[in-house]
């Protein structure tokens, strides 16, 4: 077994390769498992994205990953080196933009890059210069002996991604670049990652934006309370759901025998109610929606409204959740899931 | 119906009591302050002054023992303070004047007693006392005139203040400064490792590969500077206030190197605190705990002397008492390395244990 992972180890494609990972939190009240035994690898150079909503055990992996918190159990290797006995050298060759502002907003952006450089070993020498050129690709270059505090919320966040790149690491980790950006922050955020990218480096985003998975991530990991869903390339993942549209009908209330009539028509694969939207997935959509409209007035169910669309990356998570990303808190209960067959 | 200021007001009031139940370590530091303030502060400012370390000599010639000599010993060495294991002084006999007179510079002996020969003209008792408190001169000179006329002898004393008529207010103004090293330190260093902590700011830097002990030791390096700037400040501001006049260069230079090592040991002290707690209000409770304990005990307000045992040891660990002693010995009685070296010994002894604290108990994960 140790020789097996060893051997994968070592495999020049992987940079980081994750083992039946767990972690539980434990306080005298209740214990939450934070990740629940996660086996995954990440390839070298790829944008691989951890996609969950808040609380789905994102953050809790980057920190085990980054050497902040210990595994419960499992094991993990990055770049080689194991998570809890070579901290020493998976931090010099790692960059980390965590979640929360970490800039000491007292400072200039000068002088947390500068505190940063020192911490990385970069060389005294080449450091000022490694500043400036950090700050012009975020568009600080102006900002630069300006404190940090008189930011915007997206001139701090990308400072910090340069940040997080002062000694070129070979991995980078984004925990939620762009939560609470505007969308041209975000835009320029999205651009500075896939630059970044472009200089060989790794680079592992967590995001509850499926947008930004979508845009940036070659593989996506879905993760829900814990436990990884689904990990493939956006193509793979569209495979996963059946093919053909989607067609969602708003109505007041639904009939189980007007969803089980229209499940028998042909060319629909399958049918799931939510509330108040009945979502139906066919082959043809506009070709059978005729047919479902007649299965509505058949059982005189008012319908609300109709769309027709092309399944997306949120339509997978619903698909694999059973809910969408940002209406659950992670923690909600197995009824809560209602599943397409 | 409840008018809506009430409702508000009761909204506020049910916030507050839930914080305030909900961190039981605040609750307990803020009974336990006051509690402290009376034990240690009532010990170490009203206790009795004992064991006096006295030497008494005769003068010479000739070499026999007068009986007024043998009996005043005795009765000097066994006045009693409320109960017997609490006398008042402690005698050493000593054969010559010279010596017990070393050994009152040196800081053995807060007094020397010389009394007369049968061939002396004037029959007066010479005392000599370490004046550098305002208590311990007065305590012996009583203790002397209740001997002689007990004994019925009606000899003159004569009294030599040998460090001059020195002030509460000199004596008290050296023991500021310590506090100004701790107070700023506990401002400074520590505080900012728990800002850090406390505003998430750690997690950007615990991600590169900075050490623990450099973490630790950068930050009571900042400690110590913040520190020293305060302790130098308030060593010129007591000179100017108390009219302390330093004797020579040479003191000078050891009152900067008793403060520069001083603030040494009392940030690291401090920092070694920091480095556990994670909010500003529990660190702000115990450090306002630990500078009323660290303070009372350090002999700036009262000599140690006159503390009860168990209060005593804590000045044994207690930075602040080697910081006041080795300030007093030098601004006050002109004493050099051979009496302060050994508080600057346990000073750097003491730093460096907490260093070690400082560095082992820093938490390095977010654990």
């Amino acid at each position: 077994m140790a020789q097996g992972i060893a051997d994968k180890v070592t495999d020049n494609f992987t940079i980081i390769r994750i083992d039946h990972l767990s972690k539980v939190f434990a306080s005298k009240t209740k214990t939450v498992t934070a990740v629940n035994d996660v086996s995954f690898e990440v390839m070298k150079g790829e944008i691989f994205g951890l996609l969950g909503s808040n609380g789905a055990g994102k953050s809790t992996l980057i920190r085990i990953l980054t050497t902040l918190l210990s595994p419960t159990s499992g094991q993990a290797f990055v770049n080689n080196y194991d998570i809890t006995t070579d901290q020493e050298k998976i931090r010099s060759i790692i960059g980390v933009c965590p979640q929360n502002y970490t800039s000491d907003v007292e400072l200039t952006a000068y002088d947390n890059l500068e505190f940063y450089g020192k911490l990385q070993n970069v060389p005294d020498s080449i450091l000022p210069d490694r500043i400036m050129e950090l700050l012009k690709m975020a568009g600080l270059e102006d900002r630069a002996y300006m404190p940090v505090g008189t930011f915007s919320g997206g001139m701090k966040r990308k400072l910090e991604i340069v940040r997080a790149f002062i000694h070129r690491p070979l991995i980078l980790f984004l925990d939620e670049p762009t939560i609470g950006l505007d969308p041209e922050a975000r835009r320029e955020v999205w651009q500075q990652i896939m630059m970044l990218n472009k200089e060989h480096t790794t680079i592992i985003l967590t995001t509850h934006y499926m947008d930004e998975a979508e845009k940036l991530c070659g593989r996506i990991a879905f993760v829900d309370r814990g436990k990884l869903l689904a990990l493939d390339s956006m193509e793979n993942l569209r495979q996963l759901i059946p093919a053909g549209d989607l067609i969602e009908i708003g109505v007041a209330h639904m009939d189980p025998l007007a969803e089980e009539a229209i499940r028998k028509i042909d060319l629909v694969n399958a049918v799931s109610v939510v509330e108040h939207t009945v979502t139906i997935s066919a082959t043809n959509g506009s070709r059978v929606i005729t047919s479902i409209i007649v299965v509505f007035e058949q059982y005189a169910l008012p319908i609300i409204s109709i769309s027709i669309r092309s399944p997306s990356l949120e339509d997978i998570f619903i698909y694999l959740t059973g809910k969408g990303i940002d209406s659950g808190n992670g923690t909600c209960n197995e009824a809560d899931r209602r599943k397409l067959p | 119906m409840m008018p809506v200021v009430l409702k508000s007001a009761i909204a506020i009031f049910k916030r507050d009591i839930k914080k305030f139940l909900s961190n039981p370590f605040i609750i307990l530091m803020a009974l336990l302050s006051p509690i402290m303030f009376l034990v240690i502060f009532g010990n170490a400012m009203g206790g009795t002054l004992t064991h006096i370390p006295v030497g008494v000599v005769q003068e010479v010639p000739p070499y026999n023992d007068t009986p007024l000599f043998t009996s005043a010993a005795y009765q000097l060495n066994h006045i009693d303070q409320t109960d017997y294991n609490n006398k008042l002084l402690d005698v050493t006999i000593y054969p010559d004047e010279a010596t017990a007179k070393r050994d009152l510079a040196n800081g053995k002996l807060s007094a020397v007693i010389v009394f007369p020969s049968s061939v002396s003209n004037d029959n007066a008792v010479r005392v000599y006392v370490d004046s550098s408190d305002s208590v311990t001169p007065s305590l012996v000179e009583g203790a002397i005139t209740q001997v002689l006329q007990s004994l019925g002898a009606k000899n003159p004393i004569i009294v030599d203040k040998i460090y001059g008529d020195i002030t509460y207010l000199q004596f008290f103004g050296v023991g500021i400064i310590m506090m100004a090293i701790f107070t700023s330190t506990s401002f400074g260093g520590g505080i900012a490792l728990i800002k850090d902590r406390e505003n998430g700011i750690h997690e950007g830097y615990l991600v590169t590969p900075i050490k623990r002990s450099s973490i630790v030791m950068g930050i009571i390096a900042s400690g110590t500077v913040r520190a020293f700037i305060a302790g130098f400040t308030i060593f010129w501001v007591d000179l100017l206030i108390t009219g302390i006049i330093l004797q020579s260069f040479q003191d000078f230079l050891l009152v900067v190197l008793v403060i520069l090592i001083a603030c040494v040991g009392v940030t690291s002290l401090v920092v070694s605190f920091a480095s556990r707690f994670a909010s500003q209000q529990e660190y702000q409770a115990i450090i306002g705990f630990l500078n009323l304990i660290l303070f009372f005990t350090s002999g700036a307000f009262y000599p140690v002397i006159g503390m009860p045992g168990w209060l005593r040891w804590i000045t044994v660990i207690n930075p602040e008492y080697y910081g006041v002693h080795a300030l007093r010995s030098i601004m006050l009685k002109n004493q050099g390395f051979n009496v302060i070296g050994i508080d600057l010994i346990a000073l750097l002894i003491f730093s460096t244990a907490m260093i070690i604290l400082g560095i082992v108990t820093y938490r390095r994960t977010l654990e």
